[in-house]
């Protein structure tokens, strides 16, 4: 070793702290790494805390009090990680496709969602044996079953939560709308009226990317109702969107309201969080939301009742059913997280009927739940809509039709493209039929098999 | 200065030579080669990370692009350039992200270095007084994270309530105010605009630093000759500042064509595609689950990535003084 440092004092001292500094480093990566693991267990620290990804709007007040209270009877602390919508499914694939997924993850469930977005067998723990899957409605526990296997829990409101059009009846009195329409040709009359008179007719907000897609799919049961087994031919690659002739035409609507302006003139960067601020200015006479909207509008406005919002179905295609839309917002226990036990504890305490009933009597976003023995808070103007109008036999496309719900963001992305005259509806379709392709042909769809 | 001094000299600045003291044997010790090849051994732990993280990664990434692999299966199938052939097929967004990335290259290069250029000239030879200052404030942006920076030009070009357009209406310019970000037409040169306000600065503070190493002889003797401002700043700024404008178009370049935060924030690619870049579109990919025609798209762009950037330094680091 003495004769290595036979060079002059001088490089002596740089090679010597060189060495230093190449060995200090290597311990440094060597122990960060080390660090990493160890904190990355986190077996041993005394306080757990359960990481939650969710998506904007998932998540409503009384999930977040019930977690206080989940933390105050075990100790587990719940960290809810909120994501914009339009990011929300990148952020989460990065997640789970890195292996770093959070303790529990949200998404929409649906059987084509639960196998193409989240890969459930791989991500998800099998919940099947939990006690409140018993008490869960079926259709929406088979929205998140695969293989027979449950992989996750829905808290939500199916049964009142349809994507409606809500409406502001003093506007539509205001203008001489004196019923709400029927047909698509109507709903294009009233609009042009509300314009008439200096109003926008429709609250679209387009600039988170979703919003603006309900128009489509949520019409697939007018769809199915125009052309029985509609459903069946895409699951089985017999029919595309693009060529059923009805897919068009509600593409082709949804394109000539927002080409006439009725939805308004900043629709591209209307934000779908300041719906309850818009609808209560009185500059926009509807809006597409649940039936729990009103009380919504309400509570951001107490000056303005929910009793003057009615509720009339999406009239695309002239629809007069209640789409029917069991998929919703839906917890998954990540398989590859660190406290799975933790992680089903918490669901089975939000299930639990008196926290079930709690969720119910304080969200002001649902009226009830889908799991039974739970009391709904339905109002008078909600139940006679209920009463009112059909439910849709079938669901809507999303639910029923494979390979739609994964590219709902894209869809979103060609209907703007659309809006904005770089493609015509067809293209929507086409494009939209030919992510349905590469996905199924990736998944080794047999129906899609050469 | 005897020969032993030359040698001394010539091997103190030239690794891998030998670095025995003057006068000592040139017999090669038992630790000869050890002592001589110490630089190596830095640059191998150096290499050994770059291989492991960069290199190898890259390998199986492209690997990877000749196979179906995605998110909805875990099987993987060789399927040739079928990945490729998506990308470049007609009405493919591809092909619009692609358009649009050239576009946004070209314009940022272009008029971050135009820009650049006047304010560097302007603060070495025009401004004197408080020069250090609009230094500062102009390179400020350049620290500023991108997404802070997206996030506040978002709501400065909100089209109802936003900075610009409410100050257009204030000063009674209400026919410019615009849908910056949800116009086809204005959105890509909005991002254009943001990113190059971001990054003229840092542009300016590199070709300041070309611009003082210019010998001030060459002005004086070009003024005593005669030479106007723009025939100084034509035959002896220019080619001077050559090479040190090529180290910027690259920068710029390189840069630019993997741009992803800016658009991320501002438009997410939009209106539809219009602000689509190919880094957006491979997220997008990604996104979709389909990796293996995201990788195949990385694949397609770090090759033209690394032919531009050398037919640009090429081009431009010719001789800056032609001999006559």
């Amino acid at each position: 070793m003495q004769r290595l440092f036979r060079a002059p004092l001088r490089l002596q001292k740089r090679t010597t702290i060189a060495l230093l500094l190449a060995l200090f480093s290597l311990s440094s990566l060597l122990l960060a790494g080390c660090g990493g693991s160890s904190s990355s267990s986190g077996g041993s620290s005394s306080k757990i805390t359960l990481t939650v990804l969710e998506s904007v709007g998932w998540v409503h007040q009384p999930e977040m009090d019930l977690a206080k209270k989940f933390e105050a009877q075990t100790g587990i602390h719940i960290q809810y990680q909120i994501i914009p919508a339009a990011n929300y499914f990148q952020v989460l694939d990065t997640k789970l496709n890195s292996g770093q997924g959070p303790d529990i993850f949200g998404g929409q469930s649906g059987v084509s969602d639960l196998q193409v977005q989240y890969n459930v067998t791989q991500n998800a723990v099998d919940l099947s044996n939990q006690e409140w899957v018993k008490r869960e409605d079926p259709n929406a526990l088979a929205q998140a079953t695969l293989n027979g296997k449950v992989y996750g829990q829905e808290i939500w409101d199916i049964y009142s939560g349809y994507w409606v059009i809500v409406y502001n009846k003093d506007i539509f009195q205001k203008v001489g709308i004196t019923s709400v329409p029927a047909t698509y040709n109507d709903f294009v009359a009233d609009c042009a009226k509300i314009k008439a008179a200096g109003i926008n007719p429709i609250y679209e907000p387009i600039s988170d990317g979703w919003h603006q897609v309900l128009w489509y799919p949520e019409s697939g049961a007018r769809m199915e109702q125009l052309e029985p087994g509609l459903y069946d031919k895409l699951n089985a690659n017999q029919a595309t969107l693009a060529g059923d002739p009805a897919s068009n035409r509600a593409m082709a609507q949804i394109d000539e309201l927002y080409q006439k302006g009725y939805f308004g003139p900043t629709a591209l960067s209307d934000q779908y969080a300041n719906t309850e601020k818009e609808m209560t200015s009185g500059k926009y006479a509807m809006t597409i939301d649940g039936l729990t909207e009103p009380a919504a509008i309400q509570a951001a406005d107490p000056s303005v009742q929910a009793s003057s919002f009615g509720f009339f179905p999406i009239p695309i295609l002239d629809n007069q059913l209640l789409p029917t839309h069991p998929a919703a917002p839906t917890k998954f226990v990540y398989a590859k997280g660190s406290h799975i036990a933790q992680a089903e504890q918490y669901l089975a305490f939000l299930a639990q009927p008196a926290n079930l009933q709690y969720y119910v009597d304080h969200d002001t976003l649902s009226e009830t739940v889908d799991f039974s023995g739970v009391k709904a808070k339905w109002t008078p103007d909600q139940q006679a809509f209920l009463n009112q109008y059909q439910a849709a036999t079938t669901l809507v496309l999303q639910d029923s039709v494979k390979y739609v719900n994964p590219q709902w963001i894209q869809i979103g992305k060609d209907m703007v493209a659309m809006f904005t005259r770089q493609e015509m509806p067809h293209q929507v379709l086409v494009n939209t039929d030919t992510r349905r392709t590469q996905e199924a042909q990736a998944a080794h769809d047999t129906s899609w098999q050469q | 200065m005897n020969r032993s001094t030359e040698v001394a000299r010539d091997t103190s600045v030239r690794p891998g030579r030998d670095l025995t003291l003057p006068g000592s044997s040139p017999r090669p010790g038992r630790y000869y080669h050890l002592r001589n090849n110490y630089p190596t051994w830095f640059a191998g732990g150096a290499l050994l990370l770059y291989g492991a993280f960069v290199l190898l990664p890259s390998l199986v990434g492209l690997g990877y692009s000749f196979t179906d692999w995605s998110a909805y299966s875990t099987d993987l199938h060789w399927v040739g350039l079928a990945n490729f052939a998506t990308i470049f097929q007609p009405n493919s967004e591809y092909v619009g992200a692609i358009v649009n990335t050239v576009i946004f290259t070209i314009a940022t290069i272009i008029l971050k270095t135009v820009i650049a250029l006047a304010l560097a000239v302007l603060l070495t030879s025009g401004v004197r007084r408080l020069s250090y200052l609009y230094r500062a404030l102009i390179y400020l942006p350049a620290l500023l994270p991108m997404v802070a920076v997206g996030i506040v030009f978002k709501s400065i070009l909100d089209p109802d309530v936003g900075l610009l357009n409410s100050t257009l209406r204030l000063v009674g310019l209400g026919g410019l105010a615009q849908q910056w970000l949800t116009n086809v037409s204005l959105a890509l040169w909005s991002v254009i605009g943001v990113d190059t306000w971001k990054g003229v600065g840092y542009i300016m503070v590199i070709l300041m630093a070309g611009l003082l190493a210019i010998p001030r002889d060459y002005y004086e003797a070009a003024k005593i000759d005669g030479a106007s401002g723009w025939q100084a700043f034509r035959y002896i700024t220019l080619p001077l500042l050559r090479p040190v404008l090529a180290v910027t178009t690259v920068l710029n370049l390189l840069y630019a064509l993997r741009v992803f935060d800016i658009v991320y924030v501002l438009t997410n690619g939009g209106p539809g595609y219009a602000t689509d870049t190919v880094y957006i579109a491979i997220f997008n990919a990604f996104s979709l689950g389909q990796w293996g025609v995201a990788t195949a798209l990385s694949t397609v762009f770090f090759i033209v990535m690394i032919a531009l950037g050398f037919v640009v330094l090429r081009v431009m680091r010719r001789p800056e003084v032609a001999c006559t």
